[in-house]
């Protein structure tokens, strides 16, 4: 059960972060827009990220036949995430902050990780949790600004994804316990909420770039 | 406060005026311009002389004054512009 949510789990996450880069990169070629390329990186990251996990228990799946993923994997696909999820906060970061200056406008801060050689893993997990929630709260701080109902599906997409990443993380402490099947629940949840704004997108009313292939 | 605006949505706020809020057929003036944009003179002229090389606003020469309109590039732009806006919003950001 737990393998077949996992893969759930990363294939819903590979596809909704494909479709929400894509459009971001689109909407990118088509404006110019940073705020728009940084959501692309972002989301394009998250979808690396899923999809590095995936291929990790397809492979153990048919090829490897050990009964548990390899430890590495799972790692880089998580460390991928948290790069994406950095990229959105970082988005907010820029906006609320800095929303004057050209220097941080154009230059990225790149995330300063701690390395332990035991539980990187979790590392990666609690810096995402911090990550999503921070985009939690600045997302729904803009919809009590411009009231865009959009706003507060992302809001709760953000919000459960986070909420699942501290599950994840906790299951750390309780291994064998139902958190981490729960986490992967809320995930699941998570990005699905956050794919029904972009899914009204009209993209059909857009005359696309010429160049953009 | 004042709100903060990009500079793509200060070439938004310019473009949705000189598709919605004409004075005549002509165009708009660049007096028009500035009052509805709420720009300064020295940047909206550059911002204008970019939007007119990039073809998304025509010059039209008058006897008293230049005057701008939007062209059909400018309003496929700016249709993409207010989609992706929309988007952005989405997410809390704004583009």
């Amino acid at each position: 059960m737990e393998f077949l949510l996992e893969n759930i789990l990363n294939l819903v996450g590979f596809l909704v972060g494909l479709v929400i880069g894509t459009v971001s990169i689109i909407g990118f070629r088509n404006t110019g827009s940073p705020t728009l390329f940084r959501l692309a990186i972002a989301f394009f990251s998250i979808s690396i990220g899923f999809f590095v996990i995936w291929t990790g228990y397809m492979v153990e799946d048919f090829v490897i036949k050990s009964g548990h993923i390899e430890r590495w994997v799972q790692t880089l696909g998580i460390a991928i995430q948290t790069v994406g999820y950095f990229f959105i906060a970082f988005s907010h970061g820029i906006k609320s902050v800095f929303p004057k200056s050209s220097y941080f406008r154009s230059v990225g801060i790149f995330p300063l990780f701690l390395v332990s050689s035991v539980q990187i893993e979790h590392i990666f997990r609690s810096v995402s949790f911090i990550l999503l929630a921070y985009a939690a709260i600045e997302t729904i701080l803009s919809y009590f600004e411009n009231r865009n109902k959009g706003a507060i599906s992302v809001a709760i997409g953000l919000s459960l994804l986070a909420l699942g990443e501290f599950l994840g993380w906790y299951s750390f402490v309780f291994p064998e316990s139902i958190l981490y099947f729960v986490s992967m629940i809320i995930k699941i949840a998570g990005l699905i909420a956050l794919f029904i704004p972009v899914s009204r997108v009209p993209l059909t009313k857009i005359k696309f770039d010429e160049s953009f292939d | 406060m004042a709100e903060y605006r990009t500079h793509l949505k200060i070439i938004g706020d310019i473009l949705s005026t000189t598709r919605d809020d004409l004075q005549d057929e002509d165009g708009a003036t660049v007096t028009y311009l500035i009052r509805k944009a709420n720009i300064s003179h020295s940047r909206i002229s550059l911002i204008l002389k970019t939007l007119v090389s990039q073809g998304l606003l025509e010059k039209v020469d008058s006897r008293r004054s230049n005057k701008y309109k939007i062209s059909q590039t400018g309003r496929e732009f700016l249709q993409a512009y207010n989609t992706f806006s929309g988007f952005a919003t989405n997410f809390g950001l704004a583009i």
